[in-house]
C-alpha cells in the first residue's frame, strides 16, 4: 500500500542559515496514528511545513499518498488537512464564512460544504459562535475552530501541529477522543507534540526528532523496550544466597533489603520471580513495577531531558 | 480552468473590499466631489475651456483614472500584505491552489475595486457636469486594463513589502507624482517643450489620455498607443507578480 507520507533525505536550511532538518527519512503508513515527538526547535513544524507546501525544500523529497508535494502539489494538498501550531485567522470573516471559504478552496461542492461546516461547528461546540469573527473567540475556542476548519474538506491525512498546546484538560481529552475517532474511521493522523504522555497514549508509532534528525522510530512499546529500563523493585526480608541462586538468569542487584530486577514486560515475569524468592523462605513485602517512558528513551538517546 | 477553489478565492477578495466599502469605495468618491467642486467650479472658471471642454469636464477622466489606479493598487497590496503579516496567508498556501491562481485572485480583487472606483467617478461626473460618454465600450476596457495593471503592481509591492509604510511609500513617492504629472489637471500641450518631452516617458500619461479619449473624444496622444501602453503594463506586471509569487519569494520560507 502506498504510504500516507514518505519523506526521503529531507534537508532544510532556512534563509538565515539555520539547518532545521538534517536529512530526515520517514514513512507513515495509511491509517496510522503517528506521533512526531521532540523538544522545542527540533524541526517538527518544519517537517510539517515542507509536507504541506509552506516551506521550500532545500534537498530531498516528500510524497503524500504517492504524490510529490512539489511537482504534484494539487493532488498532494487536496488530501491533507492541517491544523497549524499558530492560531492565525483571516480576520475579515465569521467562523461560518471561513468554514465555507476553506471548503471552497478545496473544491468541495457548496451543499456538502454547508453540511460539513454545520456538523463540525456542532461537534466542536462552536455553533453558537458561527456568526462572530475569530478575534472574538477565547484561546481554546480558536484551537477548536482551527481543528474543525482543517477537517471541512474531509482530508485523508490529518496533520495536527501541537493541537493540545495550552489547552485545558477537558478540551485535551475531547481532542484525544476526537482524533481517535477520526483514526478509527480510517484517516491517517500525524500529531506533533512535546507532551510525552500524549504520544504514549495516542500513537501507534512515534518518531523522535531532535536537532533536525530522527533519533528513534517505532511503536512506543518497542522504543521503551529498547532501552531496558523496565523492571521490578521488590523489598525482600530474609534474603539469602539461596534466594540469589534462584534468580539465576535475571539481571538483578540487591541492596539495603531491596531487590532491583531489569526485565522486559515485568508484569509477566512477576509471578515467576516472586515464586522463586518465596520458595527460599524469604518474605516478599512490596513490589513496584518500573516502566520506561518515551522520556527515558529520549534521555537515553540524547543525554538530555526533553523539556530542558 | 475556473476551478471552484479559484472562484472561491476571487470571491473572498471581492467580499473583503465590498464589506469595507466605507474605506474602499466612499473615500474616492468624496475626494472626487471635492476636486470637482474646488478645481472645477471655483478655479476652472478662470482657466477656461481646454480642447472644447470646460475645465471641470476635462479633469474628470483623469480623476477616474487616478481613483482606479490608487484603489486597484491599494487593494491587492494591502490584502496580500495583511495576509502575510497576520500569517493567514498560510491558509491559502496550503490549499491546492497554484501560485498563479492565488496571484490572479489578488490581481482580480484589485482590478475590480479599481474599476468600480473609476466608474463611480464617471457617474459623479455625469451627475455634476455636462459630460457625455463618447466611447462607452472603450471606457470599460481602458479602466479594466489599467486597474488590472495596478492590481498587479499592488501584488508585486505586497510581495516585497516588509512594513505597511513600504506600501504607502510607493503611493506617496511614485504613484501620486506620476498621476499628477500624467496630465490629470492639464493638457501637456500647455507645458514647455522640455516638460512635455519628459511627460512622454510617464506611462500614466498614456493611460489618462486613453480614458480621456474614451470619455471626451479628445486626447494629446494616439488612443491606440495609450491602449497598448496600458496592455503592456498589465502584461508585464502580471507576469512579474505571478512569477515571484509562484516561486514563493518572500512568501514561503
Ligand atoms: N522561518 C524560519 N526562519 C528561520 N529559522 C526558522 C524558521 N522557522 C523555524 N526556524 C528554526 O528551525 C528550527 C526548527 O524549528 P521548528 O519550528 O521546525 O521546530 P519545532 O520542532 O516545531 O519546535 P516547537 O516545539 O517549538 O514548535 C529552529 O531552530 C527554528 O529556530
Ligand atoms: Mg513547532
Amino acid at each position: 500500500m502506498t504510504p500516507a507520507v514518505e519523506i526521503k533525505g529531507l534537508y532544510k536550511r532556512y534563509a538565515g542559515g539555520v539547518e532545521a532538518l538534517k536529512g530526515i527519512d520517514l514513512v507513515v503508513g495509511q491509517g496510522e496514528f503517528f506521533g512526531l515527538l521532540g523538544p522545542n526547535g527540533a524541526g517538527k513544524t518544519t517537517t510539517i511545513g515542507v509536507t504541506t507546501g509552506l516551506v521550500r525544500i532545500t534537498e530531498g523529497s516528500v510524497r503524500v499518498m504517492g504524490y510529490d508535494v512539489v511537482s504534484q502539489f494539487r493532488q498532494a494538498r487536496q488530501l491533507i488537512g492541517l491544523a497549524a501550531q499558530e492560531l492565525n485567522f483571516d480576520w475579515f470573516f465569521s467562523l461560518w464564512d471561513l468554514m465555507i471559504l476553506q471548503a471552497g478552496y478545496y473544491g468541495v461542492p457548496a451543499k456538502i460544504a454547508r453540511k460539513n461546516a454545520e456538523r463540525l461547528l456542532e461537534e466542536f461546540g462552536l455553533s453558537a459562535k458561527r456568526d462572530v469573527k475569530v478575534r472574538a473567540l477565547s484561546g481554546g475556542m480558536k484551537r477548536r475552530f482551527q481543528i474543525a476548519r482543517s477537517l471541512v474538506h474531509e482530508p485523508q491525512l490529518v496533520i495536527m501541529d501541537e493541537p493540545t498546546a495550552g489547552v485545558d484538560v477537558e478540551l485535551r481529552h475531547m481532542l484525544w477522543d476526537y482524533l481517535r475517532r477520526l483514526n478509527k474511521e480510517g484517516r491517517t493522523i500525524i500529531l506533533t507534540t512535546h507532551y510525552i504522555e500524549e504520544a504514549e497514549l495516542l500513537c501507534e508509532r512515534v518518531a523522535i526528532i531532535d536537532n533536525g534528525r530522527i533519533i528513534a522510530d517505532g511503536s512506543p512499546a518497542q522504543l521503551m523496550a529498547g532501552i531496558k529500563r523496565d523492571g521490578l523493585s521488590i523489598t525482600v526480608e530474609g534474603w539469602s544466597d539461596q534466594a540469589a541462586a534462584g534468580l539465576d538468569g535475571y539481571d538483578y542487584t540487591f541492596k539495603d533489603g531491596r531487590l532491583q530486577i531489569k526485565v522486559v514486560q515485568p508484569e509477566r515475569r512477576l509471578a515467576d520471580i516472586v515464586t522463586r524468592i518465596a520458595g527460599t523462605g524469604a518474605v516478599v513485602h512490596d513490589v513496584t513495577i518500573d516502566h520506561a517512558s518515551l522520556e527515558d528513551v529520549f534521555i537515553e538517546l540524547t543525554g538530555r531531558r526533553m523539556d530542558d | 480552468m475556473i476551478s471552484t477553489g479559484f472562484y472561491t478565492f476571487v470571491t473572498r477578495e471581492l467580499k473583503r473590499f465590498l464589506s469595507l466599502y466605507n474605506q474602499t469605495l466612499v473615500p474616492g468618491l468624496l475626494t472626487t466631489v471635492l476636486y470637482i467642486v474646488v478645481f472645477g467650479k471655483s478655479l476652472g472658471s478662470r482657466i477656461g475651456d481646454i480642447k472644447g471642454h470646460s475645465y471641470m469636464e476635462f479633469i474628470i477622466p483623469g480623476l477616474a483614472m487616478m481613483n482606479a489606479i490608487t484603489n486597484a493598487y491599494s487593494n491587492s497590496a494591502s490584502s496580500l500584505f495583511q495576509a502575510k503579516i497576520m500569517q493567514f496567508l498560510d491558509d491559502i498556501l496550503i490549499t491546492p491552489l497554484s501560485g498563479l491562481e492565488i496571484s490572479l485572485g489578488y490581481i482580480i480583487g484589485g482590478a475590480a475595486r479599481g474599476f468600480i472606483n473609476g466608474i463611480l467617478v464617471l457617474v459623479m461626473g455625469l451627475l455634476l457636469t455636462d459630460i457625455s460618454l463618447s466611447h462607452p465600450f472603450l471606457i470599460v476596457v481602458e479602466l479594466l486594463v489599467v486597474s488590472w495593471a495596478f492590481g498587479a503592481v499592488g501584488l508585486l509591492v505586497g510581495i516585497f513589502a516588509k512594513t505597511f509604510d513600504n506600501i504607502q511609500l510607493l503611493v506617496n513617492f511614485f504613484l501620486t507624482p506620476l498621476v499628477f504629472l500624467g496630465g490629470i489637471f492639464y493638457s501637456i500641450d500647455m507645458l514647455p517643450p522640455l516638460w512635455r518631452n519628459i511627460s512622454l516617458f510617464n506611462p500614466l500619461y498614456y493611460m489618462i489620455n486613453g480614458l480621456r479619449y474614451a470619455v471626451l473624444d479628445i486626447a494629446d496622444t494616439s488612443p491606440v498607443v495609450s491602449f497598448l501602453v496600458s496592455v503592456a503594463a498589465a502584461v508585464i506586471f502580471t507576469l512579474a507578480g505571478a512569477i515571484l509569487f509562484s516561486r514563493g519569494y518572500r512568501i514561503k520560507e
